[in-house]
């Protein structure tokens, strides 16, 4: 696996704010398009720090609107101000944004099908000392579940900032799955144009393919790094946006290969791996393992070894490719 | 006769027909909300006839005042006002809960004139907060109304909506309060009382004012005088009747949704003055 490459030009400010943080480039993709576009507002619930707004909190004050910690009412405002014709993006705590909201983003924007952004920090276990009450494990499968939602998971700062830009297309609500204060590292080069609705090869492979999402990109890439030493050849897909889903790049890597190893930082029920092997079981039956959250709740702790607790590691996806090819 | 007079004459001719057309729609639907429709249908008379700047031939000119019906159980109602104004056919009406009718019990934004899926409750002010923002936002002068339910004012999401309102004022926002006093099940003073609700709203910071919700008068004064304090979101509460205009169905929560078989809808139409 090759590092990132770098453009010829001088490395863009913006990947120096966002420090490694999907988050924040997020935030700063968000400042970058509210300069160009008036239309563009950003809609908090005490989160604008979080998401690192302070660039357009100083350039258009007006365009930045924090409800307070008031998800329901922010959602259901974004909606509003979508119907306006403005362009709202609503940032929040991916646990709170989601679960809390979830019948505002069902009613005001998906049915009623408002071009509203929705990001998503501090999803997964990034935030993990916070507890169970801080997890965010379920909502690929809440936002997956809603029709007209574009659902995208960045892989690091890189991806999250180009994703971002890339919603500009985006007619419809879309939902972007973002990380918490732990560094990502980086697995997309700072370059790369956003190709919404296709994964990405990190890695050729023809014995099995790794297909993973956010925070288990990463791991997928050392995964295959290993498992080469071993002798396996493992294709790794960074499949960032989990709906639509990239059918064509799914049914290839499970006809080139011997199997489908998905991997994810989420429930085991309802996310990537629900959705490839929703899409496998009907059009191509193909032996898969599926690497992710058990059914149960997690404990406290620093969030690498939360992962590494539940089976969200590279060693985890080794194991299950092994154990798949047998 | 004077204009006023005569405004006041053709408002409560509309309000008649909203509930007439509104029985019309339950009829063929075999079943409906008439008790929130039929409280309401004063207040929407004076809203689509005289207060709201709106183009029916145009529904989404972009000057348009704004208008959303929180308490989306009162859909029959609204469907009536539209067909009324001109939003949609006439014979909108009779589609009510037809298979792949635009006209469910709910409103739905794909139907000329609707702005917002709603009646999922407590949704529907936090809507209009954002289109009372985007018209800010944009340098507009367009107003946004919002019909509230007292029923949903149980929702704890009104009150997020309210405490927001009130802090990002001045904003072109008023909040109308159809106080029925009966949802679902029963009364609301007895499922989960709402007073002192005036205290309660100006304490987050709204203005209030208050009309007989059936008097075309005091509700064309009221909107007449919004906002009833500048810089302040008003709530405007108009007292009314569940179920108005059909004796049987008043102030009762046994007709907040009904069936509607053809004696009923005659006995309503009757005491409507048309004789079905």
């Amino acid at each position: 696996m090759n590092a990132p490459q770098q453009g010829n030009g001088a490395e863009p400010a913006w990947v120096k704010a966002a420090a490694s943080q999907s988050r924040l480039a997020f935030g700063l993709a968000v400042t970058e398009l509210g300069r160009r576009d008036e239309r563009v507002v950003a809609v908090g619930a005490d989160t604008l720090d979080l998401i690192g707004l302070r660039g357009f909190i100083e350039h258009t004050p007006a365009r930045v609107i924090d409800v307070g910690i008031a998800e329901q009412n922010a959602m259901g405002v974004a909606a509003g101000l979508a119907t306006t014709g403005l362009r709202p993006f609503v940032c929040g705590y991916a646990p709170f944004i989601t679960a809390r909201s979830m019948e505002q983003i069902r009613n005001e924007v998906a049915y009623a099908d408002q071009r509203v952004v929705i990001g998503a920090a501090a999803s997964g276990v990034s935030l993990a000392v916070s507890g169970g009450t801080h997890h965010a494990l379920e909502d690929l499968a809440l936002m997956r579940s809603l029709p007209n939602m574009t659902v995208l998971v960045p892989a690091d700062a890189h991806e999250a900032w180009h994703a971002t830009q890339a919603t500009d297309e985006v007619d419809g609500p879309a939902y972007i799955r973002l990380g918490g204060r732990v560094p990502e590292p980086p697995v997309t080069p700072v370059d790369a144009p956003f190709n919404l609705g296709r994964a990405t090869c990190l890695a050729e492979g023809s014995d099995v393919a790794v297909i993973a999402c956010g925070a288990l990109v990463a791991p997928a890439v050392a995964a295959a790094e290993e498992l080469a030493r071993q002798g396996v050849g493992a294709r790794v897909l960074n499949m960032s946006t989990i709906k639509p889903l990239d059918e064509d790049a799914i049914l290839a890597a499970a006809e080139e290969t011997r199997g489908v190893v998905t991997a994810e930082e989420h429930h085991l029920t309802g996310g990537l791996g629900g959705a490839v092997a929703e899409l496998l079981a009907v059009r191509r039956p193909t032996p898969m393992r599926l690497v992710g959250m058990p059914d149960e709740f997690a404990v406290v702790g620093p969030t690498d070894r939360i992962r590494a607790r539940y089976g969200m590691s590279a060693r985890h996806i080794v194991d299950a490719c092994l154990d798949l090819l047998g | 006769m004077s204009n006023r007079e005569a405004l006041l004459r053709a408002l409560r001719e509309q309000a008649l027909q909203i509930r007439r057309n509104t029985w019309r729609a339950l009829r063929a639907a075999g079943s409906g909300h008439m008790g929130g429709s039929l409280s309401a249908a004063d207040l929407l008379a004076a809203l689509y006839f005289h207060y709201l700047n709106l183009r029916p031939d145009e529904p989404d000119w972009p000057e348009r005042d704004r208008f959303v019906l929180s308490k989306g159980h009162a859909n029959t109602a609204l469907g009536a006002v539209l067909a009324q104004a001109g939003f949609v056919d006439d014979g909108f009406i009779d589609t009510f809960y037809a298979y792949e009718s635009r006209f469910g019990m709910h409103p739905d934004i794909k139907v000329p004139g609707v702005e917002m899926c709603t009646g999922a409750l407590g949704h529907g002010l936090s809507v209009g907060l954002g289109m009372a923002l985007g018209s800010r936002l944009q340098g507009k002068n367009w107003r946004t109304v919002v019909m509230l339910g007292d029923g949903e004012l149980q929702e704890g999401s009104n009150w997020e909506a309210a405490m927001a309102a009130a802090h990002l004022a001045p904003l072109r926002l008023t909040a109308m309060l159809d106080y029925n006093k009966v949802q679902q099940s029963g009364h609301v003073a007895e499922m989960l009382g709402l007073e002192p609700l005036a205290d309660k709203w100006r304490a987050f910071g709204w203005s209030v004012r208050e009309c007989d919700g059936h008097d075309m008068a005091e509700i064309v004064d009221a909107l007449d005088a919004l906002p009833a304090v500048p810089d302040k979101p008003t709530l405007l509460i108009a007292h009314t009747v569940k179920g108005k205009g059909a004796s049987f169905a008043e102030d009762t929560y046994l007709w907040h949704n009904n069936l509607v078989a053809d004696e009923v809808y005659e006995k309503a139409m009757t005491e409507l003055g048309e004789p079905a």
